[in-house]
């Protein structure tokens, strides 16, 4: 009897706290999780649908909805004369500051790869613009470019490049081609060290095999370094899509979206519309249309590179 | 010996490779000048006196006005705007931590549901940039009672830097391999202890690379400070140095020698993890 009952009562008393972990185990990794979702939840969820739905409704000057007004926000944005202007510079900012910093920060990769004297003092001076907040590094260009006293015209005078001080930014189009050229310049540094860490991970031996063969440079770029480098471009090109597109303080610093909108970029636009002028509905609507704009790229982007790697495999 | 001859016999070959040694050292240079050019024209005008940087005529001061950086102490209330940005800096990196190494544990070491739809979420919350957002966020500050308070850019800021802190440490958490947590828990440990005592320690190269990147990350933030602190000594120092840049006229040796007390700080970490972070946004990115 005791020797039959022995082993039950150890089961029994073994079967409760097992479906009780059992509990535990499914339950578990939510409350690992909970901290950063709720965290998550409050400040950037809870803002979007707030966004999403001042966008849709009309709202007075203190932020209170005021029922949906079918689309009204949009269709006033778009009918907005500035508002074209707004969209082609931002897609102008975008397009030629990812494009130029991704091929110039490759560029650069590929130099800063070699084994030379002095590589990692060149790799740590190159981090600066990285590592500095863009406020400071666009006033900085403001004051370089200026054309009573920035230091540009000093320095070209000094080595008698121009015999008189040029004026750089005659027209809004030119400083909004400066602007777009500190946004270059703060980003290619974030792309030299994607590359970067990318080129470390190849395989010496690759290279070695194809010298064997007779490949030449060009051959080797493109066939084994362009290929072997391609996720890290990904990563890069995705987050500075995005990076870019919502980047405020160049644009903010240097010029603040003047003259009339003619340097303006949708997120310089929206903070104006909002925090200016008081049209947070308009503004809500202009980040929506943003948003989608951003999204429609990433995932364009992320499908076309999703599939060729699946063609790889 | 023999590898000394080698080379003897390899030189006359290599004619074109000191050419492109040159060319290297001579691109690697320009870049070099050019990147530092803004930090040397930001200390040449900041050692300089107003009359001298408004005439345009010198690159290198005159003689150099050390005191300025001594004055612009008194003349905005920098040391607030760098107590400031510790504090917002280091309570969201705090919490950003808190929140993040959990989840990141839960994402590389548990399987659940929800899983993908989580780091769904966490990937598309990159898209929104705080400044689109701002809107929206000025309105949860204000029901919470947290519009022109430094808890509250703490909060944002942790909260916008939550997709790097679980998207680097799942990266690094994975690339930690189980056993030794496994064989913790067998001898008694229970999770969290497994966690503390194995993994965290092993993984702390990366942790601290996230933590510095988290702290530089808010450390440079403007927008949302911008927009939500209207009290001058709740300021970090990015929104406070902009004291120096009136409506009037801007004060250009101030602005920059305030300048280069935000930028040092944040360089040296950065040069600190620069090696650390780019790998680990590499392999999060290739095993995510």
């Amino acid at each position: 009897m005791s020797k039959a009952t022995a082993p039950k009562a150890v089961s029994t008393t073994k079967k409760d706290p097992y479906s009780g972990k059992r509990v535990l185990r499914k339950v578990e990794p939510y409350i690992w999780i909970a901290p950063s979702v709720i965290l998550m939840a409050i400040f950037i969820l809870i803002p979007i649908i707030s966004v999403f739905r001042m966008a849709l409704n009309n709202v007075s000057k203190t932020g209170q909805l005021k029922g949906f007004n079918n689309f009204a926000n949009f269709t006033k944005i778009l009918k907005t004369p500035a508002f074209a202007m707004v969209l082609k510079n931002t897609l102008v900012w975008t397009i030629v500051v990812v494009v130029l910093s991704t091929v110039l920060g490759f560029m650069l990769a590929l130099v800063l790869n070699n084994k030379f004297r002095g590589r990692k003092i060149a790799r740590a001076i190159v981090v600066f613009p990285w590592a500095t907040t863009l406020v400071i590094q666009a006033s900085a260009w403001g004051f370089i470019i200026n054309k009573d006293y920035g230091t540009l015209n000093t320095l070209l005078m000094k080595l008698r490049i121009i015999s008189e001080p040029v004026n750089w930014t005659p027209t809004p189009e030119a400083y909004f081609g400066w602007e777009i050229a500190c946004g270059i310049f703060v980003t290619i540094p974030f792309v030299t060290f994607c590359v970067l860490s990318g080129l470390q991970s190849i395989d010496g031996s690759y290279y070695e095999a194809a010298t064997v063969d007779g490949a030449t440079y060009w051959q080797k770029l493109f066939k084994i370094t362009l290929p072997l480098v391609k996720s890290s471009l990904t990563v890069s090109t995705v987050l500075n899509i995005i990076y870019v597109f919502n980047s405020f303080p160049i644009i903010w610093t240097m010029t603040k979206g003047d003259p009339a909108n003619r340097t303006d970029t949708l997120v310089t636009y929206l903070y104006k519309l909002a925090f200016y002028n008081g049209r947070q509905g308009e503004a809500a609507a202009v980040s929506v249309i943003g948003f989608l704009i951003l999204l429609i790229c990433a995932s364009v982007y992320m499908i076309y590179t999703l599939r060729k790697g699946d063609g790889d495999l | 010996m023999s590898n000394s001859a080698a080379n003897t016999v390899k030189k006359p070959v290599s004619v074109k490779k000191v050419i492109l040694r040159v060319l290297l050292y001579f691109v690697v240079l320009d870049v070099c000048v050019i990147t530092l050019y803004p930090y040397f024209a930001m200390l040449c005008t900041a050692l300089k006196n107003r009359v001298e940087i408004f005439s345009g005529n010198t690159i290198l001061p005159v003689t150099a006005l050390w005191s300025n950086f001594i004055e612009i102490w008194s003349r905005a209330p920098m040391a607030r705007y760098l107590l400031n940005s510790v504090l917002i800096a280091g309570g969201s990196t705090v919490i950003a931590m808190l929140c993040g190494i959990p989840a990141a544990y839960a994402l590389a070491r548990m399987k659940f549901k929800g899983q993908t739809a989580f780091l769904g979420f966490v990937i598309v919350s990159q898209m929104f940039a705080p400044v689109v957002l701002l809107i929206g966020i000025y309105q949860v500050m204000q029901v919470l009672g947290l519009t022109d308070s430094i808890l509250g850019l703490i909060f944002i800021n942790a909260a916008f830097n939550q997709a790097f802190t679980i998207w680097l440490l799942r990266g690094t958490f994975i690339g930690i391999s189980a056993e030794m947590e496994q064989a913790a828990t067998i001898d008694g440990c229970n999770r969290v202890q497994a966690m503390m005592r194995v993994l965290l320690p092993v993984a702390a190269p990366g942790i601290v690379t996230t933590l510095i990147f988290i702290f530089i990350n808010a450390w440079n933030e403007y927008t949302v400070a911008l927009c939500l602190i209207s009290t001058d000594t709740l300021k970090p120092l990015t929104v406070g140095i902009n004291t120096f840049n009136g409506y009037n006229m801007i004060e250009w040796q101030y602005l920059f020698a305030a300048s280069i007390f935000a930028i040092i700080p944040v360089v040296i970490l950065f040069m600190c993890i620069e090696k650390n972070l780019v790998s680990g946004l590499a392999s999060g990115g290739v095993k995510g």
